[in-house]
């Protein structure tokens, strides 16, 4: 017997034992390296202000666009990329090889900003650099994922992958709070100015350090069993790209993958770890300190939940979590947000039931108010109008009005006219326009901020509550899907098929969530309207996913190798 | 298991500690606009809450 069959005991036969200390190792290295990977890619979202300061201000609009693009294909073009590049990789060569690369790719991309002159001292050449540095980031993220749950579902004996993998599905909460901890850390060490000015460097180059302990990690690892032994067979792919996606019969798998699973799972993810700070904070006004707070709070308190669910999917299948997650958020969206709004500014939503705000406009003046990319500006006095009320956290109704008025909003009995930013006096009508609205908002009872929210408190807690419950969702819908997208596709193309569905569905479905709940609010005037995008896609998700998607606990992952 | 959750447990005590010393962040996660507003805003805050000023 080989040494790669004797170490492979993840067949059906294999019997329920404890965790072994190799075991042990593989998941410790798998999810330190993506804890790492995920580290070095928040960094840039952390610190994007004053990334943007040192590298993009002097840059014209048309050019800054163009890098602010760049940017954000580097997350929904580069990563599903980097999943087919190390997929194929991955496949072919093995393992172990590809999220090594994957890990030196983004250890060093993220070193060397630490190093990389700004636009003060390289002109054009730095944000160049950087953007080029952020894309090699999206593209060794995209590999990493696939890799580290390949490599541990691998290793996992029958019955445990789903304890197993459950690992990986927490690095990018604790990837998020290291980069949190080393930039606050920095921050408050050297004070904001020394920090705004050299020291945002310091937690780029912290991430030498975890390189160093990633790769040497990493290198005392073996490659998995099941592509060792398939690989000594001359089994392995030799073409994983067309096999994955060229053939019918694994390419349904992976569509299905896709709209049955990772989609509704990164819905019910953004909204409840992301939207729900953003709602916090720009909808309900509450100070941007204790909104972060309140977030902490409830990750670390629902983080536990992966490994819950991930072990749970062992026992009653990973179908029926996911699929309830999906489900329970799609029904439960609407009151918990609204709950989050009478405990977090309950003056606002008195506000909204007493004083009805409405926006009147030609229909013609009033469009699709949907900034995907970040570089849309809008200009008609209509779309600023709802642009305006929208961040402003108020409900309104629009009403058509008579073609080449101009839009105005009205506030109980006071009416303030909108402004065209592409009028000459646009920037002392925008000063006009935002004043008289304001006050008008607050004579008729709209806080301009929350309330303080004491921690503690028994708003406090109830918030707590309600955002833990949302982050148990995200566990519910994401601790076992590693383990069912591993347990989908055999092992010769596993890498590469699991990769793309997983970072489409969390890229595009997930990625764009902030924004295209954004334009639903603003466009339909009401603060939780927004919540229709992931209701619609985790129902997508549930409807597809409980009629094609099949329960794969009990599945042989090696039967088909 | 045990060293597995006491560790997590420090962690997120040091975490929710640093944050509620200097919380004034964005953990909104990943970003891709680098628009003039959020730089100038970061550039100009600096200097004011610089230590001693």
């Amino acid at each position: 017997m080989s040494t790669a069959t004797a170490r492979f005991d993840g067949s059906a036969n294999a019997t329920p034992r404890p965790m072994s200390p190799e075991e042990k190792k593989v998941i410790f290295a798998s999810s330190l390296g993506t804890i790492f990977e995920w580290y070095d890619f928040y960094l840039f979202g952390v610190m994007a202000a004053i990334i943007g300061a040192n590298f993009f201000t002097k840059l014209d609009p048309a050019t800054r666009d163009i890098f602010t693009l760049l940017a954000f294909a580097a997350g929904f073009a580069v990563r599903p990329f980097g999943a087919i590049v190390f997929g194929r990789l991955g496949d072919l060569v093995g393992r172990k090889y590809t999220f090594l690369v994957t890990i030196l790719i983004m250890g060093l991309s993220t070193l060397l900003v630490a190093f990389l002159p700004n636009y003060a001292s390289w002109g054009i050449a730095a944000p160049i650099c950087l953007i080029a540095l952020r894309l090699l980031q999206g593209l060794a993220l995209g590999g990493e994922y696939g890799g580290a749950a390949t490599y541990v579902a691998e290793h996992a004996p029958m019955g445990k992958r789903g304890f197993y993998t459950s690992y990986i599905q927490t690095t990018a909460t604790v990837g998020l709070m290291l980069a949190l901890m080393v930039i606050l850390g920095t921050r408050s060490t050297l004070g904001e100015k020394d920090f705004a000015d050299w020291g945002w460097r310091i937690p780029y180059a912290v991430s030498g350090i975890l390189l160093v302990i990633s790769v040497w990690i990493r290198l005392q690892l073996k490659e998995s069993p099941a592509f060792e032994k398939m690989k000594s067979e001359g089994k392995t792919s030799k073409a994983p790209l067309s096999e994955s996606f060229g053939q019918w019969k694994n390419g349904k798998i992976v569509l299905i993958a896709l709209l049955g699973l990772t989609a509704g799972q990164a819905v019910v993810w953004y909204t409840g770890q992301f939207y729900t700070l953003f709602f916090l904070q720009t909808f309900l006004k509450v100070d941007p300190a204790t909104a972060n707070i309140l977030i902490a709070v409830s990750l670390i308190l629902g983080t536990p939940f992966f490994i819950v669910f991930g072990a749970l999917s062992d026992k009653i299948g990973r179908k029926p979590i996911i699929m309830a997650g999906c489900a329970i958020a799609a029904l439960t969206f609407f009151p918990l947000f609204n709950a989050l709004t009478s405990y977090a500014n309950p003056k606002l939503q008195a506000a909204i039931q007493k004083s009805p705000i409405t926006v009147v406009s030609p229909a013609a003046d009033c469009n699709l108010i949907l900034n995907l990319t970040g570089t849309k500006v809008f200009t008609s006095a209509c779309d600023l109008s709802r642009v305006f009320l929208a961040n402003a956290g108020v409900n309104y109704d629009k009403v058509d009005g008579p073609a080449g008025s101009v839009a105005t909003v009205k506030v109980g009995d006071k009416s303030v006219v909108g402004y065209d930013s592409k009028a000459p006096t646009a920037k002392d009508d925008k000063v006009r326009f935002e004043k008289e609205v304001r006050d008008a908002l607050t004579a008729a009872g709209y806080p301009a901020k929350a309330d303080p929210i004491p921690a503690l408190s028994s708003n406090w807690i109830m918030i707590v509550l309600i955002l833990t419950i949302m982050v148990i969702y995200v566990t519910m819908v994401y601790g076992p899907i590693a383990a069912m997208l591993v347990e989908l596709f055999p092992t010769r193309i596993r890498y590469t098929s699991m990769s793309l569905p997983y970072h489409i569905g969390n890229g595009w479905f997930g990625g764009f969530m902030p924004a295209i709940a954004f334009s639903i609010v603003a466009a339909q005037g009401n603060i939780y309207s927004g919540l229709w995008y992931p209701i619609i896609i985790a129902t997508m998700t549930f409807v597809i996913g409980m009629i094609f998607v099949r329960e794969t606990k009990d599945v042989d992952i090696y039967a088909n190798d | 298991m045990w060293k597995i959750a006491v560790g997590f447990l420090a962690f997120a005590a040091l975490a929710l500690w640093m944050l509620s010393k200097g919380g004034d962040i964005d953990i909104g996660g990943e970003k891709h606009d680098v628009s003039p507003p959020a730089a100038e805003k970061a550039a100009e805050k600096a200097p004011e809450k610089a230590p001693g000023k």
